[in-house]
């Protein structure tokens, strides 16, 4: 383990057992004992402190509360009023005629979630690829400076970006309006590829060097060893970063709802106008009264749990992976 | 200068969040209240700014919630005058209210300039707008699919053209679903088989406006009262206007301001209509 | 090895090198795309009177100095009350917290804030803050609830600082004989810092260019805020009802370039404090 080691000259450094309260050093003296080394006065101070600290901590768990509590409260009348199996299997939403089916919607999110993935995942494990493997320092210098800013371009800059400019040669390339999956595919997969990639590469990153030039030494070539090697070994990592751009890719609003063309049903095409979980609200809330705002906000618990879930997916998945090495 | 718009702003904002249409009560000498539709929001709001830079120390606070609700506050005297985008339906024509019409509103039906069609009848229109009609072929065009563009159902415009066109269909659910008139006319102009509507007097030479029933969508046309899908914009009170309202009412009317503000927000001078 | 297999070796590899190339290439197009077409487009509007004028008309021509203002305060406040929580949280996840329940529940919940669509927080936001605590359209509303965004972010950068900092430069103090606190506060934090800096940087870059949040908590009123309760609309916002609009689209581009600029200077500032300290480091 790396605590053993001076981090700078390499040398190994023998373990020092000093502070009784540390909590990185084993064994250490009861707490008992320990308690006799210093005067109550600091004894509670750093103890109010830890714990100033801990309710800090908890403000994270305080606001996954929150958020269940509030969005929830306004958002279960529907389910409630409709049936949670009429709102999430109904195909029809017509909120002004009482129609809150939101199977449409989840599809359609499906859809654009998908494509976006199998373009910008192969892009994003590529160019993570190239950072890790293939690249030249000076490249280096080029590309993840480019990754990381790709990061920073806020979501309503893409979707502007869409509308005007890659709207129009969708439409003059493939006819129509230039709405629809294809479009949004593209914005897309470009927004997740920073995600995937910086994960990616860290991944990569951490395969020790060893198997590489174990991998080399036996004549594979590059390609090889990333192929057969490298992936396989930081595959949890992969799949992590694929399925935390799958959250982003489903949870995109701004992005989405310039280029989508927003008509409420599964389209039939990849160049024709659909809807999602979240363009719906960001249409409909401007006049969305009673039921209506209601079934919005029972949109939203959806589209929170269905995050939280790719959340969970990620722990198990680190977990599993863990315990197979 | 800043300061005081930044306090007018303020008090604005607070007033209007905290009421949505109340407080003072009408006829109130230095504030006014005017809320209802949102298509008729911008006129108010502009002229409002000016009437209360030519009238230091008089307050305009408007706010759009949709004509409905406009039509209800005024009645009910939580505003002082109410806006509609619609004509009064019969059961609210006997609740005493004044109908000052502010500006006229006509529809145009948009294609792209390449698309050889120049009218249809508005039973076609009808049938485009409810997906019956697919391709432009079925209507005397080219072979090339239809790329209907509707509008967002809080658009004022679509409520409109929907009530004239459509009646009691239901527009077709495939149509793109777009929230502004400048991205509805900028999707037409530039896609070949586009179609969508927006208010005439947005209508520039990037898109091509049908005749409708073979009426022209032109100025005199909508003035005469001929072409189909028009409609006036009202300021409704209760009882006559006195006051600082009349005061604002008659500066909305006046020529500066129908032909700055209404024509900039896209609607026709109330005088170019015949009645 | 046969020399077949080992010109089929050579080949495949020269070929998907030059497919990974060709990934790293589009990538790095993608964004010289973005970047370039709102530059050209936007150039022509970045005049002073742009960056400090009040818009005016029916049409929103003129300035955009108001959603500037909105846009600084809201992300100013809501660092504020981000930074303490989350680097006190961060300190005791990386100092004394221990593998436990209550820690995974914790990690667990800070990975789903991360996660939560925009849209879902904009709408607690108007739930909660708007609503329930009467805040109505305000800055502070915006604020509080861009913090929950922002505090995972946070949290993950300084808890990475922390557990940078080596481990001897502890064992230095504890072996003088301070307390936790006393190293923490004087030795760990203040070398952890340039690094918590650059996170607070992205995140207020990420804070800056949110929409589907400020939205329903500020409001879409133009209007210069002063006071924290104070409604405004702030440059993305602005950006995305301009382009919904369609009718002026050179002030679209011009505020999208002045985002841009903006959330980038944020981005390259960390970056080069970030590389400053690196290199002070060795």
């Amino acid at each position: 383990m790396s605590d053993s080691h001076d981090p700078r000259t390499g040398e190994p450094v023998p373990e020092m057992c000093t502070d009784p309260k540390s909590a990185e050093n084993a064994p250490r003296p009861p707490a008992r004992q320990a308690l006799m080394t210093i005067s109550k006065a600091t004894y509670l101070k750093e103890a109010a402190l830890k714990n100033l600290f801990l309710v800090c901590a908890c403000v994270a768990v305080a606001g996954v509360a929150l958020i269940f509590l509030f969005v929830g409260l306004e958002g279960w009348p529907i389910f409630a009023k409709v049936g949670v199996f009429n709102f999430l299997g109904g195909l029809k939403w017509y909120p002004t005629k009482q129609f809150f089916g939101i199977l449409t919607l989840i599809v359609n999110s499906m859809l654009a979630m998908i494509g976006a993935l199998a373009i910008g995942g192969p892009l994003a494990v590529g160019t993570a690829v190239f950072l890790s493997e293939v690249a030249t320092p000076r490249m280096r210098e080029i590309v993840r400076p480019a990754v990381e800013l790709l990061a920073g371009i806020p979501s309503v800059v893409y979707g502007f970006f869409g509308l005007v400019m890659l709207r129009p040669i969708v439409a003059h390339l493939f006819g129509g309006l230039g709405f629809g999956l294809f479009t949004v595919w593209m914005i897309l997969a470009v927004m997740i590829v920073p995600t995937i990639a910086t994960l990616t590469e860290d991944a990569l990153r951490s395969v020790p060097d060893g198997i590489r030039e174990a991998s080399y030494a036996m004549g594979a070539t590059k390609w090889q060893t990333i192929w057969r090697v490298l992936l396989p070994a930081a595959k949890i990592g992969i799949i992590d970063a694929i399925i935390l751009g799958m959250g982003r890719a489903i949870g995109e609003t701004m992005a989405v709802v310039m280029v989508a063309g927003n008509a409420r049903v599964i389209p039939d095409g990849i160049f024709k106008p659909f809807l999602t979980l979240t363009t719906v609200i960001v249409l409909d809330m401007p006049y969305a009264a009673g039921d209506h705002r209601t079934a919005l906000f029972g949109v939203a618990i959806v589209l929170f749990i269905i995050s939280m879930i790719f959340v969970a997916a990620i722990r198990v998945i680190s977990r599993f992976g863990k315990g197979m090495s | 200068m800043r300061l005081r718009r930044n306090a007018a702003l303020v008090a604005v904002a607070i007033t209007l969040v905290l009421a949505g249409c109340g407080g003072s009560a009408s006829g109130s000498r230095t504030s006014l209240t005017v809320t209802g539709s949102t298509t008729v929001m911008p006129i108010a709001e502009v002229a409002a700014t000016e009437f209360e830079a030519a009238n230091p120390g008089k307050r305009i606070l408007v706010s759009g919630i949709g004509s409905s609700a406009g039509i209800e506050a005024v009645t009910k005297g939580t505003c002082d005058i109410g806006t509609s985008s619609r004509d009064l339906k019969p059961e609210e024509q006997s609740l005493g209210l004044v109908d000052i019409k502010i500006a006229l509103d006509a529809i145009a039906v948009i294609v792209n300039p390449s698309n050889p069609v120049t009218g249809l009848t508005k039973a076609q229109v009808s049938d485009i707008f409810q997906g019956k009609i697919k391709n432009w072929k079925e209507v005397g065009g080219p072979d090339l699919e239809i790329g209907l563009v509707n509008r967002d159902e809080a658009s004022g415009t679509r409520e409109a053209f929907s009530k004239f066109v459509l009646g009691t269909a239901d527009f077709d659910p495939t149509a793109a679903v777009l929230p502004g008139t400048g991205q509805v006319r900028a999707v037409v102009a530039q896609a070949a088989g586009a179609v969508g509507y927006i208010s005439l007097g947005f209508v520039d030479p990037s898109v091509k406006a049908l005749s409708i029933d073979g009426i022209p969508a032109n100025e005199t046309m909508v003035g005469n009262g001929t072409y189909p899908l028009s409609r006036y914009l009202h300021f409704l009170t209760k009882g006559q206007p006195t006051g600082l309202a009349k005061a604002y009412i008659d500066f909305v009317l006046s020529p500066k301001i129908q032909d700055s503000v209404v024509r900039d927000a896209g609607f026709l001078p109330v005088a170019e209509g015949g009645k | 090895m046969r020399t077949r297999e080992r010109m089929n070796k050579r080949v495949t590899n020269a070929i998907a090198l030059s497919v990974i190339w060709l990934a790293a290439i589009a990538t790095v197009a993608a964004l010289g795309t973005i970047l370039i077409y709102v530059f050209i487009n936007g150039i022509g509007q970045i005049t002073p009177s742009f960056i400090f004028t009040w818009p005016h008309g029916v049409n929103m021509e003129g300035g955009i100095w108001p959603t500037i203002q909105a846009t600084i305060y809201v992300t100013g406040l809501s660092m504020l009350i981000t930074t303490p929580i989350a680097v006190l949280a961060a300190v005791y996840l990386a100092e004394y917290a221990v593998q436990g329940r209550l820690v995974s529940t914790i990690r667990f919940a800070a990975d789903s804030l991360a996660s939560v669509p925009s849209i879902v927080m904009g709408l607690f936001g108007l739930a909660a803050f708007v609503e329930g605590m009467g805040l109505r359209l305000s800055v502070l509303a915006a604020a509080l609830a861009l913090s929950f965004l922002l505090l995972p972010i946070i949290v993950r950068t300084t808890e990475e600082a922390i557990r940078a900092v080596p481990k001897y430069i502890r064992w230095g103090s504890y072996g003088l004989g301070a307390s936790k606190w006393q190293t923490v506060s004087r030795i760990v934090l203040p070398s952890a810092m340039p690094r918590i800096t650059t996170g607070v940087i992205l995140a207020a870059g990420r804070a800056m260019g949110e929409t589907a949040v400020v939205i329903y908590t500020m409001g879409t009123m133009i209007n210069a805020p002063i006071s924290p309760l104070d409604p405004g609309r702030t440059m993305p916002v602005h950006l995305m009802l301009m382009a919904q609009e369609g009718i002026n689209m050179p002030g679209a581009y011009g505020t999208a370039l002045l985002l841009v600029l903006l959330v980038l200077g944020f981005n390259l500032t960390a970056r080069f404090i970030g590389r400053r300290n690196r290199r002070m480091q060795g």
